[in-house]
């Protein structure tokens, strides 16, 4: 290609990698075929076990659905939120991005507490029954999940307050938001597969 | 300032140090770093054990991964080498094992360890070390995730094996206290072993997606990036299964006793599904890659019909997806005998068989590259290996298809039962018979060989220096000779009802009356024979080739690799 003298226009700008993004992805996709695969063999063992016609849950447990549908709700705010976060941080508006990144993270926490406070409540012996292996498996793992989009949103956070993001680079509140949603997902599939039906 | 000028700064800023720092700047070196930073010049990396325990250069990591899958490959040959000597003597058993626990502890050890230990990370070695160079990056998308992965990985190795041989295992016969920590220390390991080999993947994916160059798109990369990009996708959604399997497995073990998932021989049968057709094929994806740059480099050209290729591959990769074929998705009691058959039987009959055409069609893409280059092929170590490795490959599948030929040919049985019936009583109970040993044997040995001769291929580039064509040759005997007799006397030892696992419930393992179903003993045992000496050369053979990574290495101290040689 010919040398051509400066004043030329310049090349449009070529597209970012948008590394973190894909990365993000592809753990979040990781994270659903853990889910779905733990949710297949609790409806697998639902199944038989009703099929043969024997009980699933104890009936010595006491599952409230009014906790867990709080949570269900938290979880669905905390997606408002966190859009918002993405929203304000596309507009430089680094403040409220910052602010809705703390409302998320508060909305994780406390659906944390409000499972912490199911488990104790609920009198499900963990060595009993199936049903009882795989609710705590399930549900164990989703807390885990909620602590992993929890450091997530903080490190997003931090890294706002630094003058990291902005609206020419987004892509971390976007990541966060792609995997925080997927915790919301899968948790309206626990409340529906695990709580709303039993 | 020129254009040309400007649009390489263009370029630069769009895939450049600010915009991916993690890409950039671990994984570099002193030829990326600002020239402002006067003090890096006093600044000395750590060399030797730090160095490698903190590099994050991804042709180290590449290398690492490389050797350690190399070791821990040559491990799981000599657990297969060791139930292969209880096997020659079904009658009366060796006394290798002196309890049925025991050979069932190694039984899975040797499915873990050649698959997860040996043949998966032996691919993302080569693709770690490989890719950014075939896709013109400088390095992998995350270099501290791909560091962080490898070691993840090591250790859990490690551990999985340390458990295994503590009287671990993925479960066991008999459960009590001491036994039953160490079983659960054997599931811990196994996850931590899956969760490495996860992040490798998903940083072989993100390299591929996100770091090639401006123009050059999915379908430009060469054809083993590609077959990655397809094994890395079919991973991504079977190894998240895996550790879900395992985790349910170790839940259900931390209470006061097992109820359906930790105890007995249950945590082996949640993740026999890895271990069997269709995800067997799966962890061998890369090997069609590395066949098709092998090939069509020992023909002195480039792959024409590139996007019939990448289809094909794609294909075999959605056919190869398996972690639905388990037993925890059948409605049948899942500790049952023949727990690892799904009842759907329609659709994994359908999997077996849509696969072989598949791989006809890339044999025979293979066969138009070869026609259309209009030259004899450059015979070298990698391309004999190659070429027997797609011949294992191919085997694989043969006996997939045999595997499941009862339930695909039950209609015809019944619509013409008197002509086909000796066919098909031969056919009967292939099902759960060593020939599912053999079609694993098949594909993973054949995965393995291809992986060897992507190292012979990448030599330059990985060691510095070419491998020694000779020995390389010495090599490929063993090596394909021993996989074609491991694979092939299971297989046939199955059509005289030899079961897949070589252990029944009691103390010993064998003995007089304890496989009664098998015709012909002596033939079987016969057969079980040559299998050991076929699990000897393909040891032999590794042996050789690591000889010739050392006598490469030590030709060349302090050879810095990526000199050269094809991308």
């Amino acid at each position: 290609m010919a040398d051509v003298p400066v004043g030329t226009p310049l090349a449009a700008p070529l597209p970012r990698p948008r590394t973190l993004l894909v990365g993000t992805v592809f753990g979040t996709a990781a994270s659903l075929m853990y889910f779905a695969a733990l949710l297949g063999v609790y409806l697998g063992e639902r199944s038989d076990a009703l099929s043969e016609g024997g009980e699933w849950i104890p009936s010595s447990a006491n599952i409230q659905l009014a906790p867990p549908t709080v949570a269900a709700w938290t979880m669905l705010m905390s997606v408002v939120t966190m859009q918002w976060a993405v929203y304000s941080i596309a507009r430089d508006d680094r403040a409220h991005a910052i602010m809705a990144t703390a409302l998320t993270t508060l909305f994780g926490l406390s659906v944390v507490v409000t499972t912490s406070f199911q488990y104790t409540d609920m009198g499900l012996v963990a060595d009993e029954s199936i049903a009882a292996v795989l609710i705590y498996t399930i549900s164990a793992s989703h807390l885990a999940m909620i602590a992993i989009g929890l450091v997530f949103l903080l490190l997003m956070a931090f890294r706002a307050l630094a003058g990291q993001y902005s609206s020419r680079q987004t892509d971390g509140f976007v990541a966060a938001s792609i995997y925080w949603y997927a915790v919301v997902f899968v948790y309206v599939v626990i409340w529906t597969a695990i709580f709303v039906l039993k | 300032m020129t254009l040309t000028e400007t649009n390489q700064e263009a370029e630069a800023v769009a895939s450049g140090d600010d915009l991916r720092p993690e890409t950039e700047a671990v994984a570099s070196g002193d030829d990326l770093r600002p020239a402002t930073q006067s003090s890096a010049s006093q600044w000395t990396p750590p060399t030797g054990l730090a160095g490698i325990l903190s590099t994050g250069d991804h042709r180290v990591i590449g290398r690492l991964y490389i050797v350690f899958s190399l070791i821990l490959s040559g491990l799981a040959l000599i657990v297969g080498m060791l139930i292969g000597i209880e096997q020659a003597d079904i009658d009366g058993g060796f006394g290798v094992f002196g309890q049925a626990n025991e050979l069932f502890q190694v039984f899975g050890l040797y499915r873990t360890t050649l698959i997860l230990c040996g043949l998966v990370p032996f691919f993302l070695g080569l693709a770690t070390a490989v890719i950014p160079n075939q896709i013109r990056a400088s390095s992998v998308a995350f270099p501290r995730a791909a560091a962080a992965a490898f070691w993840t990985w090591l250790v859990g190795a490690i551990a999985h094996i340390a458990a295994t041989f503590s009287y671990g295992g993925l479960g066991s016969f008999q459960a009590d206290a001491a036994r039953g920590q160490s079983v659960e220390l054997t599931v811990l390991s196994l996850g931590m072993i899956g969760l490495g080999l996860l992040a490798g993947a998903g940083v072989i994916f993100t390299t591929l997606v996100t770091q090639r160059p401006s123009g050059m798109d999915l379908l430009q990369v060469p054809a083993f990036s590609w077959s990655m990009l397809v094994a890395t996708g079919v991973w991504l959604f079977s190894l998240p299964v895996l550790l879900a399997n395992l985790v349910v497995s170790w839940v259900d073990m931390r209470g006061a006793g097992t109820l359906a998932f930790g105890g007995g021989e249950a945590p082996f049968e949640l993740v026999a599904w890895a271990f069997d057709a269709p995800q067997v094929y799966a962890w061998t994806i890369p090997l069609l890659g590395i066949t098709a740059e092998v090939f069509t480099s020992a023909h002195r050209s480039s792959p024409r019909l590139f996007e019939p290729m990448a289809f094909i591959v794609g294909a075999f990769g959605l056919l190869s997806f398996g972690a639905w074929a388990q037993s925890f998705f059948d409605s049948a009691d899942p500790l049952a005998d023949d727990a690892h058959i799904v009842t759907n039987e329609v659709l994994f009959a359908a999997f077996a068989l849509a696969i072989a055409p598949v791989v006809l069609a890339y044999g025979g893409w293979l066969a138009f590259n070869a026609y259309s280059a209009g030259q004899r092929p450059q015979i070298t170590p990698q391309f004999a290996l190659v070429t027997l490795s797609g011949a294992l490959l191919t085997a694989a599948v043969v006996t997939g298809v045999l595997r499941v030929a009862e339930p695909a040919l039950g209609v015809l049985r019944e619509a013409d039962a008197d002509i086909w019936r000796g066919f098909f009583d031969a056919m009967d109970d292939l099902e759960g018979s060593s020939l599912v040993t053999g079609m694993m044997n098949f594909a993973v040995l054949g995965g393995l060989l291809a992986a060897v001769a992507g190292l012979f291929h990448w030599a330059p580039r990985l060691l510095g220096r070419p491998l020694n064509a000779p020995l390389g040759f010495l090599s490929v005997l063993p090596l394909a000779g021993g996989a074609v007799l491991v694979g092939a006397t299971d297989a046939l030892g199955g059509f005289f009802d030899q079961p897949a696992r070589p252990y029944e419930a009691g103390d010993p393992p064998y003995g007089p009356g304890h496989f009664d179903e098998i015709d012909a003993l002596g033939f079987v045992e016969a057969l079980n024979v040559i299998g050991l000496i076929g699990y000897i050369a393909v040891l032999g053979g590794l042996a050789l080739v690591a000889l010739n990574v050392a006598r490469t290495l030590a030709a060349s101290p302090g050879a810095e690799a990526d000199r050269g040689g094809p991308e």
